[in-house]
């Protein structure tokens, strides 16, 4: 019998026509893993919440939800609590109470569960989760990967027997979300837990999955086994983007087969035996440095490490340099110091040549640098997007904001709340634009938007630094590419010859190619490269 | 760690109160100076006070005392004439008695905020209600929050060189601005964690508070042990046995077989705290000098 069964499910939003789902019917047994993507809008965060009872939006639903056969509706109120887990999106905002103990009790004490099985389930869940070393610290003093294990940790303390998750990874860095994601994997795996995850970055989530939901419009595209859906969605205009590299390079290749993964999308470049050849950068004439770090030493406190250690770089006029590196390696405290917010406590940096202490006053903001902090939403003070852009031209800006004029800011998308930030930072017509992971949280449309933006910023004249944890953007998009490492650059060069000597910090094109052919970005890049041959 | 960061909180709690009660009800030089002893004592063990910092506590003592006979004439044995006003011995000792009670009260809080910190005083109110608990615990993650988002909200304005400092006006305008945003992603957080609660089950039944503490045999000998000693100071002190009057002459009352056991109790109650931790100490450094 199916745990989860979805019959013709259909659900608008008071005072509108329009269904956000539509007739959706899919049923899930113990034990699966299904994998929900779809465009920005698609209704798969409405559809997650329909699944759990407390969640469900206010609007028209009809059609059948059975939770093991039983209508949802007829679930006891405790009894929905505890089977059906939900995490979301972002970790801070999820956190109820101040200390992770505490936490991970709280799902417990409001069942009304007795001490000493309250005790034995949070001691059990910690030592589960790895959280032992964190158990009497305050949630604030987490880090964003530990904050949202806690909250899975705290949703696994009630044994659910189906976990709902949604878009958990879009706010952590890739190697946080690897983590997450095989900690998913695992309770999938051990404990034959149910679980429905909706995700925008395919790449690593997709092989974990056993069933596929594409939506689109609120329809269904597609359900299926993960690979039988992933080859029907290779063709697909919009959401073939999100799919893992292996799986485009196959649609670009015309194969018939449809590989999940860099180790399935390498046999298959084998197999084919393409020639390929070495891709090389292009020469560039030696700019003029934009940035320039000299031996800069920086530490928060007088008795603390230090964070940036001798950092030396520098970045040239009119290239975008993306600087790659782990959290906790002092990027953005970098990135802080370039823009005067943080004052090193030896060595320089110059700006367009100058020393920054030369620039006085508000003379450094006012068309030499600006900073796009990492959480964009702090930019923002107006209450509608009309207001914030008023006095800014943004005619000549590849992103059309007109639609968006009377909107909140904070209720735009992320990729729109991005480009909004980027507008707000321009119109002080800085030369030296300083971005703080500007993919975090976009889906890969949304991300290649951000791209083509700054692109397009950079033949305006427009020099970039750029802190990413994301290698495929900055294979997209940079000139230069540094890896920051424990609060120094440890090596800098451009982006073909960077990600060719790196192993890891490499986008899955150049995993896939490794030995067959050196310098290759791009999926595009390689099967162009096939077809010649 | 000390002996009584072990000790379970409630058990603390009783036996802290019964040391500051006792000494709330009397103005009796001997019990007071047993107390601010035994507190003492407690603070320099304990690590939580050194002498020096014990010595603002003498200053604040010694103002207390000073002020009573400024503006208190009472009494029969005038010291010196200030002003048109007689000083008296009799409002002199009265002064000390009382500031000995409050310097007494004082320090036994102190060590009893160091014993149970927040943690622990936070799980005592879970007791009585669970509800007002959770709330104290979400305020107090809320407040944290705002302001990192509020130091947050100024360094992204001044990056982009929007947050003037230059002018008072300016200043206080952008605060306001920045506020009122402030607000709004306040609200906006609060849905999430609604959401949050909600999905985990708030309101689905009555409460419970977990403890992470267990009630061992030690916890009930110290709350023994505390309610016994603090009933006999307590019967002590409110029989009048301990009586001292200071006006218009200072008196004793006789003392009595009871009064003498009070004292003695008290002595006990105020003392063994501080045994307790020294006992540990000593006992650690005993071990370690065997490894």
């Amino acid at each position: 019998m199916a745990l989860l069964e979805i019959e013709n499910l259909s659900f608008s939003y008071p005072e509108s026509e329009k269904r956000v789902l539509d007739n959706v019917s899919f049923s899930l047994e113990r034990g699966d893993f299904l994998l929900v993507c779809g465009a920005t809008g698609s209704g798969k965060s409405t559809l997650l919440r329909c699944l759990k009872r407390e969640l469900t939006p206010l609007g028209a639903l009809s059609g059948r939800i059975l939770y093991g056969g039983k209508p949802l509706d007829e679930l006891p109120d405790r009894a929905s609590a505890r089977l059906i887990g939900f995490v979301g999106q972002r970790p801070e905002q999820q956190l109820v109470t101040d200390k992770v103990w505490h936490e991970l009790a709280f799902g417990l004490e409001n069942l009304g569960a007795p001490s000493p099985l309250i005790r034995r389930r949070v001691a059990e869940t910690a030592a589960y989760f790895d959280l032992e070393d964190c158990f009497e610290r305050e949630v604030s003093s987490l880090s964003g990967g530990q904050k949202q294990l806690v909250n899975l940790a705290a949703v696994m303390a009630m044994r659910p027997e189906v976990l709902l998750l949604d878009e958990p990874t879009a706010q952590l860095d890739p190697i946080a979300a690897e983590s997450f994601l095989s900690t998913l994997e695992k309770l999938n795996r051990e404990l034959s837990l149910t679980i429905v995850l909706i995700e925008h970055r395919l790449e690593e989530a997709l092989p974990l999955s056993n069933r596929l939901l594409a939506l689109e419009n609120g329809k269904t595209l597609v359900f299926d086994k993960t690979r039988r859906a992933a080859r029907a969605l290779r063709e697909h205009p919009v959401l073939s983007r999100a799919l893992p590299g292996a799986t485009r390079l196959s649609a670009l290749l015309h194969e018939d087969d449809c590989p999940l993964t860099v180790r399935e999308g390498r046999a298959l470049l084998e197999r084919r035996g393409g020639a390929f050849r070495t891709l090389v950068d292009e020469p560039h004439d030696e700019e003029r440095a934009a940035l320039a770090f000299r031996d800069v030493y920086f530490r928060y406190e007088r008795s603390g490490a230090d964070v940036l250690r001798g950092t030396a770089f520098r970045a040239a006029e009119g290239e975008i340099t993306c600087l790659l590196g782990g959290n906790g390696s002092g990027k953005s405290t970098l990135l802080n110091c370039a823009a005067g917010l943080l004052r090193p406590y030896a060595g320089r940096v110059e700006v367009f040549g100058r020393p920054i202490r030369a620039y006085k006053g508000q003379a450094l903001y006012q068309g030499v640098l600006a900073l796009l902090p990492q959480d964009v939403q702090t930019m923002f003070l107006a209450a509608t997007v009309r207001e914030e852009l008023k006095g800014v031209d943004y005619s000549a800006f590849p992103v059309d904001f007109e639609p968006l004029l009377d909107k909140h800011p904070y209720d735009l998308s992320g990729g729109e709340q991005q480009a909004l930030g980027l507008i707000k930072a321009l119109a002080a017509k800085p030369r030296l634009l300083l971005l703080d992971e500007p993919t975090k949280g976009l889906d890969a449309r949304a991300r290649d938007g951000v791209a083509d933006i700054l692109k397009a910023l950079r033949a305006r004249g427009l020099s970039i630094v750029c802190v990413t944890h994301d290698v495929e953007f900055a294979a997209a998009c940079a000139d230069q590419c540094a890896l920051f490492f424990r609060g120094d650059v440890v090596s800098m060069d451009r982006p073909r010859a960077f990600f060719g000597g790196n192993a890891y910090y490499v986008p899955a094109a150049g995993r896939m190619a490794r030995g067959l052919c050196e310098g290759a970005l791009t999926v595009e890049e390689l099967a162009a490269m096939e077809e010649r041959a | 760690m000390g002996a009584l960061d072990r000790r379970h909180p409630a058990a603390v709690f009783v036996y802290f109160a019964g040391v500051m009660a006792a000494a709330m009800l009397t103005l009796n030089p001997a019990l007071l100076l047993v107390s601010i002893g035994g507190g003492a004592l407690l603070l320099l063990i304990r690590g939580a006070a050194r002498l020096s910092s014990l010595l603002f506590s003498l200053a604040l003592f010694a103002a207390m005392t000073l002020i009573n006979p400024l503006f208190n004439h009472n009494g029969v044995t005038v010291l010196f004439v200030l002003g048109d006003s007689p000083v008296t011995l009799e409002a002199l000792l009265y002064g000390a008695a009382s500031a000995a009670m409050v310097t007494a009260v004082l320090m036994w809080c102190r060590s009893l905020s160091g014993v149970l910190g927040e943690d622990k005083l936070l799980y005592l109110f879970a007791r009585v209600s669970p509800r007002i608990a959770l709330v104290v615990s979400m305020a107090l993650r809320g407040a944290g929050l705002f302001s990192a988002q509020a130091r947050r909200v100024r360094r992204s304005q001044k990056g982009l060189g929007l947050y003037k400092e230059d002018n008072i006006v300016d200043t206080i305008r952008s605060d306001a601005r920045v506020f009122s945003i402030l607000v709004t992603w306040a609200l906006e957080n609060g849905v999430i964690t609604a959401d949050s609660m909600a999905a985990r089950g708030y309101g689905t039944a009555r409460r419970t508070a977990f403890s992470r503490y267990r009630f061992t045999r030690g916890d009930a000998m110290l709350l023994a042990a505390g309610l016994l000693l603090t009933g006999l100071s307590l019967w002590g002190v409110l029989s009048g046995t301990l009586d001292v009057s200071y006006y218009p002459a200072v008196r004793w009352t006789a003392m009595t077989p009871l009064g003498w056991a009070a004292l003695i109790g008290y002595g006990i109650l105020a003392l063994w705290p501080a045994l307790l931790e020294g006992g540990e100490r000593l006992k650690w450094r005993f071990l370690r000098s065997k490894i």
